[in-house]
C-alpha cells in the first residue's frame, strides 16, 4: 500500500515501464521516463539545497514536464506549490512570498515576468525549456538533469504519509488568496477511494481538463499514474473551442473525463457532440459547482452508456460527497444531489445550535476524516475558524472542517446543496470570495466604497457585478477599474460588469443591501 | 474595412474587461485571454447579428478567431459565400 505519492509512479514504472503515462501538446513521456527523468530532477533540486518539507513552484503552462516537476519535488521531499501562468504577476508573487518558496521550476519566460525583488525566498531557478549552457547565475538548465542518478530517489528522508505534499492556493475573503495545504495522506485518501470506486484500469485514457492549481487535477494525475493508465492534457485551443474538445475527446479516445460542469455545458451545447464517435467514454465525473438539471438531462442522453457522477468538496477535503447519477431518476428530479460521503471520510451537518440535523432540515456541513486539511499556511487564525474541534467526540481532541457550505439532508440520506453561510461563490468552478475582489477594488485610490455581488448564471454559475462609489472628484471608469483588477486578481474574480453610483444602497441596520444590488441592473 | 472596425471595437470593448488596454490586429485572442471560454460565444452571436452570417459550432474553431485579422477574413470569407450562393 502507497503511502507517499511518489510510489503510486515507482509502482506504476515497475509495472508498465514503456506504457505512456502523460500526453500534453503533441508528446508523451513513458513510465521509465517519468520514474527516471523524476529521480533525477528530486536529486538536483537536493543538491542546489532543497530540504525536506521546502516549497518548490511550478510555474509554466501545462505539459508533460508538470508531471516531472511535481513528482521530483515530492522525492525531494519537498512540497510542490502549483502557480497559475494566467495569473497576474502580484497575485503570483504573494503566493512565492506568502510560503517562503524556495526553487522554481519554470520558463524563462514565466521568470521573466515576475519582479526579483518581491520573490527574494527563491534561490533558484530550473528551466523546463531554452537550450543547453544558457544556465545563469540563478537559472538552471533542464540538460543539467543528466548529471544525476536516474535509478533512484533521494533516500536519507525518512517520509511519511503525514508530510506535506502540496499547497493549492484558493480565494481568501480578506482580499488575499490563502494556502490549503494537502498532506500525502491527504491525497491518499480521496485517490484510492477513487481506484476502487472508479476501477481505473491500465487501459483507460483520462482528460486533464481543469489547471493544476486546482484540486480537480489530484484525480486525473494521480488516478491515472495510480492505474498504470494514460493521461492527456486538453489542449488550449480545446479548453476554448466545444468542437475541438469534442474532436480531441473522440480521437485520443479519451474513457475517463472529469472536470466543472460548465465545460460539459459548452461542450453539450457546441460541442456537436453527434459529429464525433464517443464510444470510449466509459465515466464522467464533475465537480465545482451545480450541474443545471436541464443539461445534465442532455448529456445523459447523448451518451447514454456513460456512468455519470456529481462529486462534491472544498479543496480542504479534496472530495468529500458523491453521487452517482441515477438515469432512471433523472427525468424527475428537479436538482441533482451531493450525495453522501466517499469512503474514509464522515460528513455530517448541523444546525444553527450546533445539533445534528434530521431528513428534511438545512444545516451546515461538516467533514471529518484522513482527507481533511490541516489548515492554511501560515494562517493560524483562518485555520481555527475552519478546522475546529470535533465537539462530538468528547473523549479525545479530534479536528474536523467546516464547508460554510448549506445542505439539507434528504430522506434517502443524500445531500443536497443549497448555497453559502458567507460571500464565497463558483464561476465556472472556481472558488471566489467576493471580499477579495471587494479589495482589489477598494486599493484604488478613487474608489470609495464598493459591493461585488454574484448574478446566477445557468451556463457559468454566476457572473460577477461591482457596485461602485467613487470619491469626490475622482473620475472611474468600469474599463479602468477591470484594468485595475486585472493586475491584482485572475481573469475568472474580474467584474463582468461595473456599475457607478453616488452611495451604496443599505438595509435598515446598514449593512450593504447586496440583494438590492444583485437585482438592480 | 467598417467590418474590420467594428470587429475591432467589440474586441477592444471585451479585453478591456479582462483588463487589456490595446488590442493588435494580429494579436492572439487566444494566448492573452481576450477569447475565454464566456466571451467566445458573446462574439460568435455580435458576428452574427452585425454581419447577417449564421456560424456553426463546427466553424468557431482556433483559425477563424485567432486574431482581430483571422476574424475579419473569416467573416468575410461567410459574406461572399454567402452572396455567391444569392447570385
Amino acid at each position: 500500500m502507497a503511502y507517499l505519492l511518489q510510489q503510486l509512479l515507482s509502482k506504476s514504472a515497475g509495472k508498465h515501464p514503456d506504457k505512456p503515462a502523460v500526453w500534453a501538446r503533441g508528446r508523451s513521456l513513458t513510465y521509465r521516463e517519468l520514474e527516471e527523468r523524476s529521480n533525477q530532477l528530486a536529486h538536483l533540486l537536493r543538491k542546489h539545497g532543497v530540504q525536506k518539507g521546502d516549497r518548490v513552484g511550478i510555474y509554466f503552462p501545462k505539459t508533460v514536464e508538470s508531471l516531472v516537476a511535481m513528482f521530483g519535488v515530492l522525492k525531494a521531499g519537498g512540497v510542490y506549490v502549483p502557480l497559475d501562468p494566467q495569473q497576474p504577476a502580484q497575485r503570483i508573487q504573494y503566493i512565492i512570498d506568502n510560503c517562503a518558496i524556495r526553487a522554481l521550476v519554470t520558463t524563462r519566460d514565466k521568470l521573466r515576468g515576475l519582479d526579483p525583488a518581491a520573490i527574494r525566498s527563491v534561490q533558484f531557478s530550473v528551466f523546463i525549456d531554452g537550450a543547453n549552457g544558457e544556465a545563469t547565475s540563478q537559472g538552471i538548465s533542464w540538460a543539467e538533469l543528466a548529471n544525476f542518478s536516474s535509478s533512484a530517489p533521494p533516500e536519507d528522508l525518512q517520509p511519511t504519509t503525514l508530510d506535506l505534499a502540496y499547497i493549492l492556493y484558493t480565494s481568501g475573503s480578506t482580499g488575499r488568496p490563502k494556502g490549503v495545504m494537502l498532506s500525502h495522506q491527504n491525497a491518499l485518501t480521496f485517490i484510492e477511494w477513487c481506484a476502487e470506486i472508479f476501477q481505473i484500469q491500465p487501459e483507460d485514457r483520462l482528460s486533464s481538463h481543469a489547471p493544476l492549481h486546482f484540486d480537480l487535477s489530484v484525480f486525473d494525475v494521480y488516478n491515472a499514474i495510480e492505474a498504470g493508465a494514460t493521461v492527456y492534457m486538453v489542449p488550449d485551443d480545446a479548453l476554448l473551442f466545444p468542437a475541438t474538445l469534442a474532436k480531441f475527446i473522440a480521437e485520443k479516445e479519451i474513457s475517463v473525463w472529469y472536470s466543472v460542469p460548465s465545460a460539459l455545458v459548452h461542450l453539450i451545447l457546441h460541442g456537436n457532440l453527434k459529429a464525433q464517435n464517443l464510444e470510449r467514454v466509459r465515466l464522467m465525473l464533475f465537480a465545482g459547482e451545480i450541474f443545471p438539471i436541464k443539461y445534465l438531462r442532455q448529456l445523459a442522453e447523448m451518451l447514454p452508456s456513460v456512468e455519470l457522477y456529481n462529486l462534491y468538496g472544498p479543496t480542504e477535503t479534496n472530495v468529500c460527497t458523491y453521487y452517482r447519477v441515477d438515469r432512471a431518476q433523472l427525468p424527475n428530479m428537479e436538482k441533482i444531489p451531493i450525495g453522501r460521503a466517499c469512503g474514509n471520510t464522515e460528513v455530517f451537518a448541523v444546525d444553527e445550535q450546533q445539533r445534528l440535523i434530521q431528513p428534511g432540515q438545512t444545516g451546515e456541513l461538516y467533514v471529518r476524516g484522513p482527507s481533511v486539511t490541516n489548515g492554511y499556511w501560515g494562517d493560524p487564525e483562518k485555520t481555527h475558524k475552519m478546522v475546529v474541534p470535533n465537539y462530538f467526540q468528547t473523549h479525545y481532541e479530534e479536528k474536523m472542517y467546516r464547508t460554510g457550505d448549506l445542505v439539507v439532508l434528504r430522506e434517502d440520506g443524500d445531500y443536497d446543496f443549497i448555497g453559502r453561510r458567507d460571500n464565497q461563490i463558483k464561476s465556472r468552478g472556481y472558488r471566489i470570495e467576493l471580499g477579495e475582489i471587494e479589495t482589489a477594488l477598494l486599493s484604488h485610490p478613487g474608489v470609495k466604497e464598493v459591493a461585488v455581488v454574484a448574478i446566477p448564471d445557468e451556463e457559468v454559475s454566476n457572473r460577477i457585478k461591482a457596485v461602485v462609489a467613487a470619491h469626490e472628484g475622482a473620475t472611474l471608469t468600469a474599463a479602468h477599474l477591470q484594468q485595475h483588477c486585472a493586475q491584482r486578481v485572475p481573469k475568472y474574480m474580474i467584474p463582468d460588469v461595473i456599475e457607478f453610483r453616488e452611495t451604496l444602497p443599505k438595509t435598515s441596520t446598514g449593512k450593504l443591501d447586496r440583494v438590492l444590488m444583485a437585482a438592480s441592473r | 474595412m467598417a467590418d474590420k472596425a467594428k470587429i475591432r471595437e467589440f474586441i477592444l470593448e471585451v479585453a478591456q474587461g479582462r483588463g487589456i488596454e490595446s488590442v493588435n490586429d494580429d494579436e492572439s485572442l487566444t494566448e492573452n485571454g481576450i477569447i475565454d471560454s464566456l466571451s467566445i460565444f458573446r462574439l460568435v452571436s455580435f458576428l452574427e447579428d452585425n454581419f447577417g452570417i449564421r456560424i456553426s459550432d463546427e466553424e468557431i474553431v482556433n483559425e477563424n478567431f485567432q486574431s482581430v485579422n483571422s476574424i475579419e477574413s473569416f467573416v468575410a470569407e461567410k459574406q461572399s459565400k454567402k452572396a455567391a450562393v444569392q447570385r
